[in-house]
């Protein structure tokens, strides 16, 4: 578990298919060096928030950026969003919102919930691994937190 | 032949009279004439001797008498009622009674009452004591004292003519004859035969009447009938000259009055001259007035007709309109029911067109509701679309480009190729998607309309357009075009595909010349974009704006075959209309229109 309380990069994302590009497409850009990936925005929750089955992990402990897939089984990712966003300790984590479409109501309302950043997902990789480039130069790198 | 005059004027009157006036009459008061054969008189109890009543309380006299035998002489059945004088006036006045036997003729009666011709005139005498001599006509009188009773004729008489200055009134006749006995006083004026039966009553033998005539001092005595009632007037006056002619008044006279004395020689003098003087003149101006009457109803009787037959012809006109009207009335009743029953009507009909609408606007609203729904479903579908379809895709492309990464050395060549078309038909298949998800959008999108310059959108749209090299190769001219008021995003959109179509369709051509300009007249605004590319063959041109229509095959020119599709429907959702033009290898021109607003 203290791997847990190290998580520099938090991917939510419930295709497998998908994680595993973007895995690839950060470790492409050096950026994976400890990478959780959650595969529904309960599961994201409770890491999160450190409750459920990750009870006992250092609350205090928050990733470095939130990568959070739009559409997500249980609570889907609207609603983790909101849930981060809407706390004290968490709102100032950086939430990258990843989607298939650039379906405007989405990304609207990912703003009005004080997302940082959304990437779509393109067909072709090679853009993908080029949205991951910058997202982590961005936000890992270049924007220091308060 | 003691009174030759009256029967000429009686022969006279006859023939005037009984053949015109009289036939005249019966023809126009048929209801009066000869029919009433009894009348009813009044007369007076105490007005000795004319009227009077007997010990049997029976109405008598001379005057009653005449009256009775003059009646009789035309066929008249007489009733007498005894009344008081001032009685009997009023009702024959008031037409209770037909007639009276004994009035005076005074100008005031004479407008109420009808006379006729006078029967009896009654003149004044002078009394004087017996022996009494020196008076020998009315200028004698001058110098003597003349008694008289207070508001008799006799007082008017003396002082109207002057008699004497002497004069003197008691209160009664009786008072005056009383005075005189007793050696005052010279004389006393009175009627002469009220005076002599005074006299008689008083046993006064004393004094006597002198046989001196006082010709002003004169009352005639007639019948009085109703005013107007002139036929028993006539009938009157004719009994009066039968009875005077055939001697019943002379026997009557006799009976009354008694053989004549010394003293009614005069009378019977006088009578004759009243006779044979003013009986003849009454009746000859009776016969004028007749005469004049007769005239007067004769022409009255015409103006009548006159107005009877003028009257007929009005009641006919009257009755006339009177039927028009009612069938004015009628048709206008009609008229009206029949336009309250086309109100009626019309009112039905509304109110079935009422219903027919409510039943329509409900089917509108649920349609509408299932349009709401089907929006909903397709906005749910679109979603799922471009998340699910895409991320099949994605894997296919990414792990086809693993393989190529981490296998390069075991696909060899050819593998290589099939990854590679893997990856293309994935990229396509996400255009596709893309396209589809885009002509969605336009087709839902709320229309936002601003005023847009056109050549500006078209100008700056070719430059995000077209590559460099497309903007050095293409001979490009934008003419000055109109605003326009329209969702500037959508009409980008036009311009966008549109103009790529252009550089596209004429990538393979020698010309490579792009023309975009206008027309408009007053209701739209006509834009065109026109290219020398390869054209399209014109049977073509209706499937142009098709969905999923394609002309070329995807080597030759690639596409999805949605672009013109958008621009068709983003131009019908601002009321415009899209049409081509095109020949085969000879280029293509593209309108839109826009509806001016």
């Amino acid at each position: 578990m203290e791997k847990q309380n190290d998580v520099e990069i938090l991917i939510v994302e419930d295709n497998q298919y998908d994680a595993e590009m973007a895995l690839r497409a950060l470790k492409e850009n050096n950026l994976a060096n400890s990478v959780v990936v959650l595969r529904d925005g309960e599961e994201a929750l409770d890491f999160i928030f450190a409750k459920g089955k990750f009870v006992g992990r250092e609350k205090n402990s928050h990733p470095k950026i939130i990568l959070l897939d739009l559409k997500l089984p249980k609570v889907n990712g609207l609603e983790v969003l909101r849930e981060i966003k809407s706390n004290e300790e968490t709102k100032v984590i950086p939430v990258i919102m990843l989607t298939s479409s650039k379906e405007e109501k989405d990304i609207v309302r990912s703003y009005k919930l004080g997302v940082n950043s959304y990437i779509i997902k393109p067909v072709d990789f090679d853009k993908f691994v080029d949205a991951i480039r910058g997202m982590g130069l961005y936000w890992l790198l270049l924007n220091q937190l308060p | 032949m003691k009174f030759p005059g009256i029967f000429i004027m009686l022969f006279l009157a006859q023939m005037l009279v009984g053949e015109g006036l009289l036939a005249q009459n019966y023809v126009v008061y048929p209801d009066h004439f000869y029919e009433t054969d009894t009348i009813v008189i009044g007369s007076e109890p105490d007005y000795p001797p004319y009227c009077i009543i007997d010990e049997n309380g029976n109405a008598d006299g001379f005057s009653v008498d005449l009256f009775k035998a003059a009646a009789a002489a035309v066929g008249l059945e007489v009733e007498i009622r005894i009344n008081i004088w001032s009685r009997l006036r009023e009702e024959l006045a008031a037409g209770a009674i037909d007639a009276l036997p004994l009035v005076g003729r005074t100008p005031e009666r004479e407008e109420l009452f009808e006379f006729t011709l006078p029967y009896m005139s009654l003149h004044g005498a002078v009394f004087v004591r017996r022996g009494t001599t020196g008076i020998s006509s009315v200028e004698d009188l001058e110098d003597k004292e003349i008694v008289v009773m207070r508001g008799d004729n006799a007082e008017e008489f003396v002082r109207r003519n002057n008699i004497s200055d002497k004069i003197f009134t008691t209160n009664t006749f009786r008072d005056a004859f009383l005075t005189l006995a007793g050696g005052k006083h010279d004389a006393v004026i009175m009627q002469r035969v009220t005076g002599i039966n005074l006299l008689g009553e008083m046993g006064l033998r004393s004094v006597e009447p002198l046989d001196l005539q006082l010709p002003r001092f004169r009352q005639d005595f007639c019948f009085a009938v109703r005013e107007g009632d002139y036929i028993l007037l006539n009938r009157l006056n004719e009994g009066l000259s039968v009875v005077i002619a055939d001697g019943t008044y002379e026997e009557l006279r006799l009976k009354w009055f008694g053989p004549p004395e010394q003293g009614e020689l005069t009378m019977q003098d006088m009578l004759r001259l009243a006779v044979s003087l003013f009986v003849p003149m009454l009746i000859i101006m009776s016969v004028f007035w007749i005469i004049f009457l007769r005239r007067q109803v004769k022409s009255k009787t015409l103006v009548l007709k006159d107005e009877i037959s003028e009257r007929k012809l009005k009641e006919k006109e009257l009755r006339k309109l009177k039927a028009q009207l009612e069938k004015q009335v009628e048709e206008r009743t009609a008229e009206l029911k029949e336009k309250v029953r086309k109100l009626d009507k019309s009112q039905k009909a509304m109110q079935h067109v009422i219903e027919d609408l409510n039943d329509i606007t409900a089917e509108l609203e649920a349609e509408r509701e299932k349009l709401e729904y089907s929006n909903k479903e397709l906005e749910a579908f679109t979603y799922s679309v471009s998340h699910d379809l895409r991320a099949p895709l994605r894997a296919i492309n990414g792990f086809a480009r693993f393989l190529i990464e981490d296998y390069a050395g075991k696909i060899g060549g050819e593998g290589r190729r099939y990854l590679d078309t893997i990856r293309e038909n994935a990229a396509r298949m996400d255009q596709l998607i893309s396209d589809m998800l885009n002509l969605s959008k336009v087709s839902r999108a709320d229309i936002n309309l601003i005023s847009a310059d056109m050549s500006d959108i078209a100008r700056s749209i070719f430059h995000e357009v077209a590559s460099d090299q497309e903007k050095e190769l293409f001979d490009i001219r934008i003419e000055k075009m109109p605003k326009v008021v329209c969702d500037s995003l959508l009409i980008n959109q036009v311009w966008q595909n549109l103009i790529d179509n252009a550089l596209k369709y004429s990538s393979k051509s020698k010309i490579k010349k792009i023309r975009i300009g206008s027309e408009e007249d007053d209701k739209e605004i006509r834009f065109y974009i026109r290219d020398w590319g390869v054209g399209f063959h014109d049977k073509y041109k209706s499937k142009l704006f098709e969905l999923f229509q394609r002309l070329h095959a995807e080597d030759e020119f690639e596409g999805t075959g949605v672009g013109l599709a958008i621009v068709k429907r983003i131009v019908h959702r601002h009321g415009g209309k899209v049409w081509a033009d095109g020949e085969i290898n000879r280029g293509a021109t593209f309108y839109f229109s826009l509806p001016r607003k």
